[in-house]
């Protein structure tokens, strides 16, 4: 082992990492992307746009996009021209080549290191646009500000700031703004939109989700102040969107930290939005006995499966994942599964001050079971935590990356994969939260258990 | 043995008097049969006017903007007093770009057009002001100027900043060959200036390498877009160019600077300062 990986304050970050598993804040104009009808515009180098295509939509379970995203999106190609003699004329000049050549509703100048380092004066060129009325937004996501969580941020509150603006209007009872995964970071995250819509649209609230196929797209964003509430379910994206718009639009908002999967959490989440938002509960009443009986048909047929398939079910398991995913599934595999939590590891770096709350809620995260959780990025250390993990003789459960191929083959483990890089899977409408991806998910696990391949 | 071009930065306050300076002493080279080259690394572009007599050359990054990377030498470089080679580096507008990089571009240019030619004695790069950031740094960057001499006065801020450039050359020298050749004083008559600067320069580990009075046929032969030596050959301050242009040629003390603390500097400012106040009033 190496000196420097020798831990005083338990991980303590080491100086290069292998194995990355987020992109940088530029990667945000996949955050763009995610929108309907959103066009970003990547004032950066081509490399720095090319590579967050790789992290997060092409080797991420090769999700694609809907024609503004990969290569087709509006790049200024910063080179050495734009370093000396600063990029604004280029910009300016991509900008209205984009709004002529490109479909969009709203178009997001998101700038990377280069311009930032150099002063470039984005915001002057885009409040032109803006004066015209034009639907032109600037972000500053310079990848040195953070990843590309970080960059998600941002480029939600610029368009809240720049694109919804001032509304003192009446707020509509039982409509929600839902601020929840990172687009196209997080694999699933458009099934698991769908079916977060679903369930609370089944619940009897109107939301919000401002992002992928089921947005309404702009109308819906300036629908954003209309909202008697914002919720968050995420242990901590979005928290800071929640704050800022409870100074600007006087809006409460809820934080659910752990995204519900399976029945169980599933219904109490429900109930808890539903309370919150103080709406007749009849009607969620009604769909939590609805999903509930379809929920345990299937659960019924599977512990047919789950009782008698003595040989090499797993009974152990670790995850290495972002904190969100790592949340969600730890608990639904401890709670509802019965399998331990040997080993948790997030990995997308979440700041300072959430992480003594996000390891809280690993402390009894069922009854009778508690879970260490780090934070590691390096993908030399993870593979280390997990080799040295106790699986107890089990066969050794590991949800992570295409990254942690190598260690769960060495491991004669079974790997599920639930983050990016993930270059062995093909993604398109899939969820393993609520109540329906909850199956998709167990089925995930336990056909790979049964030798279907990993 | 082939000869070696000896490149030589030179650096300062903003305003010292760097150009003026860099300009007359290259005269004073050239006059001497000296081939020699001046990049100006400042976004003005006046490093070599009185050079060429005026300001008609064209920068390479203005040349580089409008005509890309695909130019021939003799559209950046221009011929001056005594066959010198003068180049300027430009920049972008004020307030837009990085001129630090700018400079970075145009010497890599300048090296690919192959203007550092074998029969080249001297090659200097006049920077401007205080060493901002590495695109300031270049010109003393492993591989390029191996000799700086510093430009300062005995007025304050110009210690201030001249102490704050060995912090650089200090930085660089560690890593490479650079050397801190000496300060030249460029008086601003300042009481007991020329104590101070040789205090100043043997605190810093270096030498004064030369004093140059003040002396206003500097600022008529600017005003003729002249050096003096050019335009008065026999006047006085013109040999004291010739002065400085032999004592640089001679030079052989190059050091690693040792930077001063604030409180040190500030000591001897005020040790200088404060006595010459003191010889006023109790003047015998």
């Amino acid at each position: 082992m190496h000196d420097f990986l020798v831990d005083t304050n338990k991980f303590k970050r080491t100086n290069t990492i292998v194995h990355p598993r987020y992109g940088c804040a530029i990667g945000a104009v996949y955050s763009v992307v995610a929108i309907p009808g959103g066009v970003p515009i990547a004032n950066c180098g081509p490399g720095c746009a090319d590579k967050q295509f790789f992290m997060m939509c092409g080797e991420n379970g090769y999700q694609g996009t809907n024609g503004a995203g990969a290569g087709a999106m509006p790049s200024a190609n910063v080179g050495e021209n734009e370093i000396v003699f600063g990029g604004t004329k280029k910009l300016d000049a991509l900008i209205k080549s984009a709004l002529r050549i490109m479909k969009g509703d709203i178009f997001v100048v998101v700038t990377g290191c280069s311009g930032e380092l150099v002063g470039d004066d984005v915001g002057s060129v885009v409040r032109r646009y803006q004066k015209a009325g034009k639907p032109v937004v600037f972000a500053d996501a310079a990848g040195f500000k953070g990843n590309n969580v970080t960059g998600h941020e941002i480029v939600v509150k610029e368009i809240i700031d720049q694109f919804v603006g001032e509304y003192r209007g009446r707020k509509q009872k039982g409509l929600l703004n839902l601020f929840f995964e990172v687009p196209y970071f997080n694999t699933n995250w458009r099934g698991d939109f769908i079916e977060m819509k679903r369930v609370l649209e089944g619940a009897g609230l109107r939301v919000n989700v401002l992002f992928g196929p089921e947005s309404r797209g702009v109308a819906e964003w300036k629908d954003i102040p209309k909202a008697q509430f914002n919720l968050v379910v995420s242990p901590w994206v979005g928290i800071s969107t929640a704050e800022y718009l409870k100074g600007k639009y006087n809006q409460p908002y809820l934080h659910v930290p752990i995204i519900p999967v399976g029945e169980e959490a599933t219904t109490e989440f429900v109930r808890s939005v539903v309370g919150f938002a103080g709406i007749d509960p009849k009607k969620s009443e009604e769909f939590i006995e609805k999903e509930a009986k379809l929920y345990y048909y299937f659960l019924e047929h599977f512990t047919e499966f789950f009782s008698e398939f003595w040989f090499g079910l797993p009974s152990r398991f670790a995850i290495a994942s972002d904190a969100a995913t790592n949340l969600a599934l730890t608990k639904f595999l401890a709670d509802q599964m019965g399998v331990i939590p040997v080993r948790q590891i997030i990995t997308d770096n979440p700041p300072e001050k959430f992480r003594e709350g996000i390891r809280r809620l690993y402390e009894n995260i069922t009854e009778g079971v508690s879970a260490e959780v780090d934070f590691i990025e390096d993908g030399y250390v993870i593979e280390r935590e997990i080799k040295n993990a106790d699986f107890r003789g089990a066969v050794p459960l590991i949800l992570g990356s295409t990254w942690e191929m190598d260690v769960a083959a060495e491991l004669k483990g079974l790997l599920v994969r639930v983050g990016t890089p993930n270059t062995e899977e093909v993604v398109m409408n899939r969820s393993f939260i609520g109540y329906r991806g909850a199956l998709t998910f167990m089925e995930k696990v336990y056909t790979a258990a049964v030798g279907g391949g990993s | 043995m082939a000869k070696k071009i000896r490149q030589i930065a030179i650096y300062g306050k903003g305003g010292i008097g760097k150009s003026t300076t860099t300009q007359n002493l290259t005269a004073g080279l050239a006059e001497a049969g000296k081939k020699v080259m001046v990049v100006g690394c400042d976004p003005k572009a006046d490093s070599t006017r009185l050079l060429l007599g005026g300001l008609a050359q064209r920068t390479v990054l203005d040349t580089l903007r409008d005509e890309g990377e695909d130019i021939s030498l003799d559209l950046i470089m221009k011929e001056g007093y005594k066959h010198t080679r003068c180049v300027e580096s430009g920049g972008p507008e004020p307030g837009v770009g990085c001129a630090g990089r700018g400079i970075i571009t145009s010497i890599g240019l300048l090296e690919r057009l192959g203007a550092y030619t074998k029969d080249l004695d001297y090659v200097f790069y006049d920077v401007l002001g205080d060493v901002v950031c590495g695109g300031f740094a270049m010109p003393i960057r492993e591989g390029k100027a191996k000799e700086i001499y510093i430009v300062a006065s005995g007025e304050m801020m110009a210690l201030y900043a001249a102490n704050n450039i060995a912090k650089g050359i200090e930085r660089y020298a560690k890593q490479g060959g650079v050397r801190l050749g000496g300060i030249i004083c460029n008086s601003r008559n300042v009481d007991r200036e020329n104590d101070l600067l040789r205090a100043f320069s043997e605190e810093l580990g270096t030498q004064l390498v030369h004093f140059i009075p003040r002396d206003n046929i500097v600022q008529r032969a600017e005003i003729r877009k002249k050096t003096v030596i050019d335009y008065k050959p026999d006047c006085n301050q013109a040999n004291e160019y010739r002065a400085l242009a032999k004592r640089i040629a001679e030079n052989k003390k190059f050091v690693i600077p040792k930077p001063m603390k604030q409180e040190r500097l500030e000591e001897i400012l005020t040790e200088f300062g404060l006595m010459a106040e003191i010889g006023d009033e109790y003047a015998i």
